[in-house]
């Protein structure tokens, strides 16, 4: 049997190049109009963003055990608007991708949520990590505890930020939602979210902010705001003020 | 000498990806669900269906009536849950219900054969991604064609820890759920999984992926597969409490090795289950 890492970064490179070519040929398009900007700037700056994305992804990704899911996550974004967003499951071998306005798709089949508006019949997505900070530790756990006993069908926690945006996008889970992950983890999910007919909010249940590391993804703006009832925020700074 | 349970065991792998098409099958249908104990106890036509069509088969190869069966819909229908000498079949035939209804990737069947009380042999089928586990007793645990192993991670910091909230939600349970929960974080390990089936946990252990499942609240056949699969993975299991394990106490932990199954014993706030083999009430 090969090996699936080698396989994963494969990938990974030929997704890069893809990426590269992609963004030559939106800057040519945009170039028209931006002649009096800065061009070279801007392709120089978008280059090292995109690089970044998918260099962070993957050091972020590279496995120490062998849970089944571990994803390489990419997300395009111009004018500060998510274009695209690419998240690949390479043990499930599953190729996620959307493009705005023109749906969601596993393996070039359209996905969409499962439109889930009931609660108590909702399986709910999330992860525990530790925090340093007790407080933020406690109200983490106090935050999965309070969803829970809803009660909603059941909690789980796959591993992967950007595989847990899949499988609300599938259909495969009605809610998902983290304090403390950052926008490499987010970008590539939220574009699948969102064509696959589900939402994305702040965790306040105000407009998602991709820079302020917190989220909530669901089947239904109904499912979304009861999630965001249950859950106390704590701090976790921002991807775009810390050092 | 010639292996008694050889062609038992052939045939339980025939019967498990048998009833895990029949899932796959029945999973691109609407799914009308039901409730067991509670609200998020879920069942559905298929659970019992797939029970029927697992113990009609086994019965129809194995029909002279020495053979015993203990199956999760049946003892919910009221058959009794005793695990005698005589040879017997454990069975759950959608382990990860909740997972089927949502189509959560983890749904297992699980078929397992203990003979004077002692496990021969498990298999379980995770049937939407389509990897048979099995394990022979002495014969090494698999994966489709290929040998699978526990990991060999004896640091805690190091380890991936599996542990599930259950279908119980009364207040006492859950609290004690996630002060154990609190406290393994605080150890701290590498992360909390959960895949939302106690046999798919298991062969996430078997095949190394995680370093210990543990659980209290699971039953008999949620895990009695899994227990040999872990163990011929070169794992092992235990009780909760650190004791020898039992198969109808539902409580276990099943690790990679000792050290890190006691360092995660010691974290573990143990509450009160009735027992799978306790008499039922009458009425």
């Amino acid at each position: 049997m090969s090996d699936p890492w080698q396989e994963c970064m494969d990938y990974c490179v030929e997704v890069t190049k893809k990426a590269g070519q992609m963004i030559r040929e939106a800057l040519q398009e945009d170039i028209a109009v931006m002649q009096k900007s800065s061009p070279v700037d801007l392709v120089t700056e978008t280059d090292q963003k995109v690089e970044r994305l998918i260099i962070d992804s993957i050091k972020e990704k590279y496995p120490a055990h062998r849970f089944p899911f571990v994803s390489v996550s990419i997300g395009f974004t111009v004018k500060k608007e998510i274009e695209f967003g690419i998240v690949y499951s390479c043990i499930e071998d599953k190729m996620y991708t959307a493009r705005k306005g023109k749906g969601a798709f596993c393996n070039g089949e359209p996905i969409k949520v499962s439109g889930q508006e009931d609660i108590s019949q909702s399986l709910v997505l999330t992860e525990m990590n530790f925090h340093k900070d007790p407080g933020h530790f406690t109200t983490m756990l106090a935050n999965v505890e309070k969803i829970l006993t809803i009660p909603v069908h059941g909690i789980r926690s796959p591993g992967s930020a950007a595989v847990n945006m899949c499988l609300v996008a599938c259909g495969s889970a009605d809610a998902y939602y983290h304090m403390g992950i950052h926008c490499w983890d987010m970008a590539g999910g939220a574009a699948l979210v969102t064509e696959a007919g589900g939402v994305i909010m702040d965790i306040s249940g105000g407009p998602f902010d991709l820079m302020s590391r917190r989220l909530i993804v669901a089947s239904s703006r109904a499912i979304a705001r009861r999630v965001a009832k249950e859950i106390t925020e704590f701090p976790v700074g921002r991807d775009d003020t810390d050092g | 000498m010639a292996d008694p349970w050889q062609s038992a065991y052939d045939f339980a792998v025939q019967v498990a990806r048998a009833a895990g098409a029949v899932i796959r099958k029945a999973g691109e249908d609407e799914i009308k669900v039901q409730t067991k104990s509670c609200a998020v106890d879920l069942v559905t036509q298929t659970d019992e269906r797939v029970e029927k069509i697992i113990i009609g088969s086994l019965k129809e190869q194995f029909g002279d009536g020495s053979h015993c069966f203990i199956g999760e819909e049946s003892v919910s229908n009221g058959q009794p849950c005793n695990l005698t000498d005589k040879p017997t079949w454990i069975i759950d035939p959608v382990d990860g219900t909740t997972n089927f209804v949502h189509g959560f990737p983890f749904v297992a069947v699980s078929i397992a054969f203990a003979v004077n009380k002692e496990l021969e042999f498990g298999v379980v089928y995770s049937c939407l991604e389509d990897k048979m586990y099995k394990a022979r007793k002495g014969m090494g645990a698999f994966c489709d064609d290929e040998q699978i192993q526990v990991s060999d991670v004896k640091d805690i910091n190091k380890s991936i820890i599996i542990s599930e909230h259950g279908t119980d939600r009364s207040i006492e349970k859950v609290t004690k759920i996630f002060s154990t929960m609190q406290k393994i974080l605080r150890i701290p390990v590498h992360g909390l999984r959960g895949s939302g089936t106690a046999a798919t946990n298991m062969c996430l252990v078997a095949s190394g992926a995680s370093e210990a499942f543990f659980e209290i609240g699971i039953h008999c056949w949620d895990i009695a597969a899994g227990v040999v699969i872990v163990r011929e993975a070169g794992g092992i299991i235990l009780d909760v409490d650190g004791g020898p394990f039992d198969l109808m106490s539902r409580r276990m932990m099943s690790a990679n090795n000792d050290i890190i199954a006691k360092r995660i014993i010691k974290e573990i706030e143990i509450f009160e289950v009735l027992r799978d083999d306790a008499p039922v009430p009458s009425k």
